[in-house]
């Protein structure tokens, strides 16, 4: 089964390594300069002793090889809707499947043989690609810690192998499912496509509970160290009540690097928005108003990639049950 | 050897069919005593007939003493039809041909000569019985 | 010819039905070993149906199967008694028939690819070309190939000579009847082409509107029918003793189709033997529409 396996889907294999291997190149390239750009800067800053503020005027990089990285989060629906779909609707719908299942071996261990390499192969190309782009990401991280904001999050660490199992998973399952290759590989794309959206939007955030902080306007705030992740942040009035807190976006204050909406702040303050964020936040304060963030702690973020992750390979296997009841119960 | 030739569309079965060539054969002097008849693959190769079907012609020539199969070498003929001999058919022919010069020359066509053997036939089988 | 023991293809009131369509009902069939078997009908009949059912490419909804002694299934020990040619032949398009040789030498556990290839080299069919530019007649003789390769104990093909020039067929059907004689091999073929399979198949099973109408030896069968031609006039004596299966009726002649039930006493009715096409149209009118045999009756009166 090995070598049918191998024979089926080399051409699929070599386009990918020649992809993977391209990819490599750019950020082995880039990556390396980056990494003697950043240390070059922090030795010369520490001698200055202004090494706070670097992580503002350093920039590493460009907008195309940051975009291209970017563009990876792709990398494990791309192997979903083309490894996955095919791998059993095509033999359904071309007949082959009354010609492979027919030779001597069951259903049972054809399917282990083709879902097993597969997987095997997702799991590594989405490894590996992770690999590159969060050793390529590492200086970025040390300096603008976003590592563990939604975005960065996905392409980093060991979600992305989650990510291309599921996919791939998808694929087969819609493809035994469907019985026809381009449908299949249209599901494929659009649910994986909502449930990431749904599971990274949605779910992530309540993994553990987030932790609440909250602070003066009268001093600079003590932001938390690391690579946090903020999920939300806002005010809070003299009462508890909390006005308008929302994730991002709105008109608001920036306050010790966070985003504040201002929704329905006392109209006392609100005149006195353009005069500056000091006496703004004196009168916010002088009305019993504290900004509050809730955030998830840098040190949970290596918890959250395992959580994630996990909750993709579970998906996954059910998902490869559904398979396997699919093919070898239904007719061929 | 012989090659057998089978006619989808005649009323005869298909294993009738190759019993009669043989004999026929043999009357001809195609197949002479002690030749080997093709083996039961090799008519089918060659006629995709059921294998069956030559079993079964082979074991009716058997059964009429015409052949004998062999273990490990084959089916061989060991007899021939009753009959005149070979040379019977041949001065027969001769003096039929003669015949039916006359008979195209008198006018008539295949279909009548064919007719009238038919009815000649029957003639006579009738008179054999009375 | 002596009837064999272990029958190589034994169903009971075999049925399947899809949502709202009944695709094979209450077949009850047996094909001895050895036989080649001619399974004939109309399309639509239920041919590939049961041919999937045999070979355990789907599942029954009603009734018994058995396969060379078992229950079709998809263990290696099954699989490997069996050969299964579907209509569409199908094969990779884009490997190569020596690609294909290399799948069924990796996964049969008995495999003769010597003798395929030997086979493909005397019908001269190119083995490093990709399948899907071969001729139909190329893929036929392959797929046949590669399904006698695996030497299996039974053989089902389902029109695989739908798509042959003459000769093309001839030789398909003399390499099928060669590895018969070879021994061990029963074979089940579904055709339209009736002289084909007069020539070549010993057993018959004949399915009209998704039920068996005849299955048994082919010279048994057509010695139980018979075709009476007489005056038109009342036939019931006749449908009592026998069962009619086509009546034709003109103004002044009647031609019946019967399979007998006893000795045929009429004298009115001059009787003949039936042929094996003129037999299987006749079980085929049975289930079409009586318009056609109108139409040959030209000039005469209804």
């Amino acid at each position: 089964m090995t070598w049918l396996v191998w024979r089926q889907h080399r051409n699929q294999a070599y386009f990918a390594a020649a992809a993977l291997a391209l990819l490599a190149v750019a950020l082995l390239v880039t990556g390396r300069d980056m990494a003697s750009q950043y240390h070059s800067a922090l030795a010369s800053c520490a001698a200055s002793h202004s090494c706070g503020n670097l992580g503002d005027s350093l920039i590493l990089g460009s907008t195309p090889l940051t975009l291209l990285v970017g563009f990876t989060v792709v990398v494990p629906c791309l192997l979903g809707v083309f490894w996955g779909g095919p791998l059993v609707a095509r033999e359904l719908e071309t007949g082959t499947s009354q010609f492979a299942w027919l030779q001597g071996v069951s259903r049972r261990r054809w399917l282990t043989a083709q879902v097993g390499w597969v997987l095997l192969a997702a799991a590594a190309w989405g490894g590996a690609v992770s690999g590159l782009v969060t050793w390529w990401s590492s200086p970025q991280n040390a300096l603008k810690h976003q590592n563990f904001q939604p975005g960065q999050f996905d392409i980093q660490g060991i979600v992305p192998i989650g990510y291309a199992l599921f996919a791939v998973a998808l694929g087969i399952a819609a493809g035994a499912l469907i019985r026809r290759t381009l449908p299949a590989m249209a599901v494929t794309l659009g649910v994986f496509t909502l449930l990431r959206l749904v599971i990274g939007q949605d779910f992530r955030s309540h993994y553990l509970t987030p932790l609440t902080s909250t602070f003066s306007f009268l001093h600079p705030p003590a932001v938390p160290k690391g690579s946090y992740w903020l999920v939300s942040s806002g005010v809070v009035g003299p009462h508890g009540q909390v006005p308008g807190v929302s994730s991002h976006g709105g008109p608001g204050i920036s306050f010790g690097g966070v985003h504040l909406p201002i929704g329905h702040l006392p109209s006392a303050c609100q005149a006195l928005v353009f005069q500056g964020p000091a006496r703004f936040g004196s009168c916010l304060a002088a009305q019993g108003y504290r900004a509050v963030i809730n955030y998830q702690p840098a040190g949970r973020y290596w918890a959250f990639q395992g959580i994630e992750t996990g909750i993709f390979v579970l998906l996954a296997a059910a998902l490869i049950a559904v398979t396997a009841i699919v093919v070898i119960r239904r007719d061929a | 050897m012989i090659s057998f030739r089978l006619d989808g569309r005649s009323v005869v079965p298909p294993y009738l069919q190759i019993v009669q060539q043989v004999r026929q054969a043999l009357r001809m002097g195609v197949l002479d005593l002690g030749d080997k008849l093709p083996t039961v693959r090799e008519v089918v190769a060659a006629t995709a007939v059921n294998p069956n079907t030559v079993l079964k012609a082979y074991r009716d020539l058997e059964r009429d003493g015409l052949v004998e199969p062999r273990a490990g070498q084959g089916t061989f003929v060991v007899g021939r039809p009753a009959g005149p001999p070979p040379g019977t058919h041949s001065r027969l022919a001769r003096s039929l041909a003669h015949w039916v010069r006359g008979a195209r020359e008198a006018g008539l066509d295949d279909e009548s000569i064919e007719s009238l053997l038919r009815i000649t036939l029957r003639a006579a089988a009738e008179e054999e019985t009375a | 010819m002596a009837s064999s023991a272990q029958a190589a293809i034994r169903t009971s009131g075999l049925s399947k039905r899809y949502r709202k369509v009944t695709a094979l009902s209450e077949a009850t069939i047996s094909v001895p070993e050895g036989r080649i078997s001619a399974l004939i009908g109309p399309n639509g009949a239920g041919k590939t149906t049961l041919l999937r059912l045999l070979a355990g490419l789907a599942r029954p909804t009603g009734g018994d199967v058995a396969v060379l002694g078992a229950r079709p299934g998809q263990d290696p020990a099954f699989l490997a008694g069996i050969g299964f040619l579907a209509q569409e032949i199908p094969l990779y398009q884009r490997f190569t028939a020596e690609d294909h040789l290399g799948i069924g030498a990796h996964l049969n556990s008995r495999w003769d690819g010597d003798s395929a290839r030997r086979r493909l080299d005397g019908l001269s069919i190119p083995l490093g070309q990709k399948v899907g530019t071969l001729s139909g007649g190329q893929r036929a003789q392959l797929a046949l190939a590669l399904t006698l390769a695996k030497r299996p104990r039974l053989l089902l093909l389902d029109e695989p000579v739908a798509a042959l020039d003459p000769l093309a067929r001839r030789q398909f059907l003399a390499h099928l009847a060669e590895a018969v004689a070879d021994g061990g091999l029963t074979v089940v073929l579904s055709s339209h082409l009736v002289a084909d399979l007069e020539r070549t198949c010993d057993h018959l099973i004949l399915l009209a509107a998704s039920q068996v109408q005849l299955c048994g030896d082919i010279d048994t069968v057509l010695a139980e029918h018979q075709v009476l031609v007489g005056p038109r006039k009342d036939t019931t004596a006749i449908e009592r003793d026998h069962t009619l299966v086509h009546a034709v009726r003109t103004a002044r002649q009647v031609t019946l189709l019967i399979r007998r039930g006893g000795p045929v006493v009429d004298p009115a009715f001059e009787a003949s033997d039936v042929g094996l096409e003129e037999l299987v149209l006749g079980y085929m009118g049975q289930h079409a529409s009586p318009a056609p045999a109108r139409l040959t009756m030209i000039g005469e009166e209804q």
